[in-house]
């Protein structure tokens, strides 16, 4: 038996992928599979799962409604549709701003010299090293009425002798997207970074000698070839700040429901893990065909591999 | 960046991390001295006054965040050579979770009176005797045998509170008497609320003349539509600590818990809390030993010891909630024992139950009690109440 593994590659690699393939099943297919059993049952009155196969928390979710205001049998309740529409907004938004903020400064860091790279680069990873929370926790710091930012522009202002009220900065929207492009940044700079530094400056001097200008080097070599990274880094931020809730509930005063905030209310407050359940399904598939449409637009970022 | 100078700073990461593990190691300062308990801030642990006879070397604690005074762990671990392991929570329905889905190991938990009677439906809990309870006897009756749990059979109090209105007098000119007054124009986008569905769809019910805890769908239809109309003027849902938004003046009004409300006043003393005239929410956390608790002795042990005067005091200090311990009251009273206050400064503990007793928000006055309306289990209802929590918070 141990002289067939020698002798066999395609053995030695069932044999290496053993420990991860047995790592997926327990923590991900099988909790996949029971939430899935879960979403189709039905929740009893002290909210245990009364295990059936019902569509009724499918139905719920996408509004179908028997509880009209106009009289009607039934209508379409647009509650928690719009719940998803809001988040994969926010996705899209903090994505995109995301991109336009981070591709200048990879640009920027693979051009510099090669010595002070390191630098930066560290400097950009230096923020992961602070808990998630307690670097949101400092936003507040900044944005309150009584903040950093207020206190340095009153400051400023008073010099100037023109008046001013605190801005209201923190418990808004604004505030919600501030965070969020803060706290995804990085996982966008360094895989666009890992594309930009990747390419062949002689390319570039090709470019010259066919007399592109620097805008169309840029539009026809630099950005073609660093769409990967790009690819890699929309994957990277858009599928966590779907499910993300912590940064719009401390920085937008809890005032709107994420789906992250309903998935986790079914499971806590509401004591309904079948439509907690069902609901994630909905967000998971929903982000798969999202990532599908878009990988299959621009191919897959294989820099994350890299990153 | 090339594999080199990876790999120097994985080199760093490494050292910096067993830089920091070994800092971590450090014990505590607590020595016993000979004959005398002393814990590492200095205080002299009394004797157990029911004799510990516990075999069990552990103690597993489930417990609120911030809501032991770590004085009164340590001393019943000096005093019994039980070591405690605390967990904690922040949220009743966390602990529910945690405990319904079984294999935990937890010999006390701190459910608030509406998960109680949840929790023995479930047979979460198990009965406890009290025989081996003899400091039971130090409960003020008003805080013992509740529709949650008739004659306590589960349960035993820890602390109580209310949820009520607040506000900045500097601020706010025409103070709010009423849940009602909360939906008038000039309080818009000024207010903090607790994030809590149960609670601020209780209130919106209180004003309609409904009752808390009502399984009427038309009823709560009403509730649903009177409360959106109040939800785009609260700027902040916060029930981790709905006071550093009304310290640092983000918000002026809205409403919050007792102990938040006192130690707001503390730093703020224009924030004022008042009783609404259709009477506030009132609650009760209180101690409960899950079904497979594998210390029961030992948590037997630790209930009798911090229900002690001369121990649960510390509540007067550490934690500004009502006090449903009557002997620690008749101990506090004129006592003039050395202790410090919240900020530190030297005081005594007659002056701690001077300050208890004078304030209407943890001496909760007996009209305000009788007034009060406390959350109950609604079962088959709870989605409803949550689908409007989700609908009056998605609506906008």
């Amino acid at each position: 038996m141990l002289k067939r593994l020698r002798e066999s590659k395609s053995a030695q690699g069932t044999l290496l992928a053993l420990p991860t393939t047995v790592w997926l099943f327990v923590l991900l297919i099988i909790p996949l599979i029971l939430t899935a059993v879960v979403s189709f049952g039905k929740r009893s009155p002290d909210g245990n799962v009364i295990y059936t196969f019902t569509l009724d928390n499918y139905i719920r979710l996408f509004g179908y409604s028997t509880n009209c205001a106009s009289g009607q049998a039934a209508c379409f309740d647009p509650l928690y549709v719009n719940i998803l529409l809001r988040s994969l907004s926010l996705a899209f938004n903090t994505t995109v701003l995301v991109i336009s903020l981070a591709y200048p400064l990879a640009y920027f860091i693979a051009r510099s010299h090669p010595k002070q790279r390191n630098t930066y680069l560290f400097m950009v990873l230096i923020p992961l090293w602070t808990n998630f929370v307690i670097r949101v926790y400092a936003w507040m710091m900044l944005l309150r009425k009584e903040g950093a930012i207020n206190i340095i522009i009153g400051w400023v202002m008073n010099l100037l002798h023109i008046p001013f009220t605190p801005l209201e900065m923190l418990y808004t929207p604004g505030a919600v997207l501030v965070g969020m492009v803060y706290e995804f940044l990085p996982f966008m700079i360094l895989p666009i970074y890992t594309s930009l530094e990747k390419i062949d400056l002689s390319l570039y001097e090709a470019a010259a000698d066919l007399g592109a200008n620097s805008i169309k080097t840029f539009l026809r070599v630099t950005l073609p070839l660093s769409m990967p990274g790009v690819v890699a880094g929309t994957i990277l931020v858009f599928i966590p700040v779907m499910g993300t809730f912590i940064v719009s509930d401390i920085l937008g005063g809890r005032q709107v429901i994420l789906v992250g905030n309903l998935i986790q209310r079914q499971f806590l407050d509401a004591r309904d893990p079948t439509f907690g359940s069902a609901a994630s399904l909905i967000l998971m598939v929903m982000t798969l065909i999202v990532t599908y449409f878009y990988t299959r637009k621009f191919g897959f970022g294989e820099e994350i591999v890299v990153a | 960046m090339n594999k080199n100078n990876l790999f120097k700073l994985l080199a760093l990461l490494i050292i910096a991390s067993l830089a920091l593990s070994a800092c971590g190691g450090g014990g505590s300062a607590t020595q016993s001295t000979g004959e005398q308990k002393v814990t590492s801030t200095g205080f002299v642990c009394p004797e157990p006054e029911v004799p510990i006879t516990a075999t069990s070397k552990e103690l597993n604690l489930f417990v609120w965040t911030e809501y032991i005074p770590p004085d009164m762990q340590e001393c019943f671990e000096l005093v019994s050579g039980i070591k405690v392991n605390r967990d904690e929570y922040s949220a009743n329905e966390e602990m529910y979770a945690k405990l319904s889905a079984g294999g935990s190991s937890y010999d006390l938990v701190q459910p608030t009176d509406y998960i109680v009677s949840l929790m023995i439906r479930q047979g979460l809990l198990q009965e406890l005797d009290h025989a081996k309870l003899p400091n039971l006897k130090n409960y003020n009756p008003d805080y013992l045998n509740f529709a949650f749990d008739p004659g306590n059979k589960y349960t035993v109090p820890y602390l109580a509170g209310t949820d009520s209105i607040v506000y900045n007098a500097d601020i706010v000119i025409n103070p709010p008497k009423s849940w009602a007054d909360l939906w008038k124009p000039e309080y818009a986008g000024k207010m903090v609320f607790l994030d809590d569905s149960r609670a601020v769809i209780g209130l919106t019910l209180l004003t309609l003349g409904y009752d808390v805890n009502t399984k009427d769908p038309t009823q709560l239809e009403e509730a649903k539509v009177k409360l959106a109309e109040l939800v785009p003027s609260i700027k902040i849902f916060d029930s981790d600590s709905p006071k550093t938004s009304l310290i640092a003046g983000d918000v002026a009004l809205g409403m919050t818990w007792t102990g938040e409300a006192f130690l707001a006043q503390q730093e703020v003393p224009s924030i004022t809390y008042v009783y609404p005239t259709e009477g506030a929410i009132i609650w009760q956390d209180n101690w409960a030993m899950p079904k497979d608790a594998p210390h029961a002795d030992a948590a037997y042990a630790f209930l009798n010891y911090t229900m002690q005067a001369n121990i649960f005091w510390m509540i007067l200090r550490d934690f500004p909630y009502t006090m449903t311990n009557q002997a620690v009251l008749d101990f506090a009273k004129g006592n003039q024992m050395k202790v410090s206050d919240y900020n530190g400064n030297e005081t005594t503990l007659s002056a701690l139950y001077d300050a208890y007793m004078a304030s209407p928000i943890t001496n909760t006055p007996v009209e305000a009690i009788q007034n009060a309306h406390r959350i109950d289990d609604v079962g088959d209802a709870l989605p409803i109440y949550d689908q409007i929590w989700t609908e009056v918070k998605g609506g906008q």
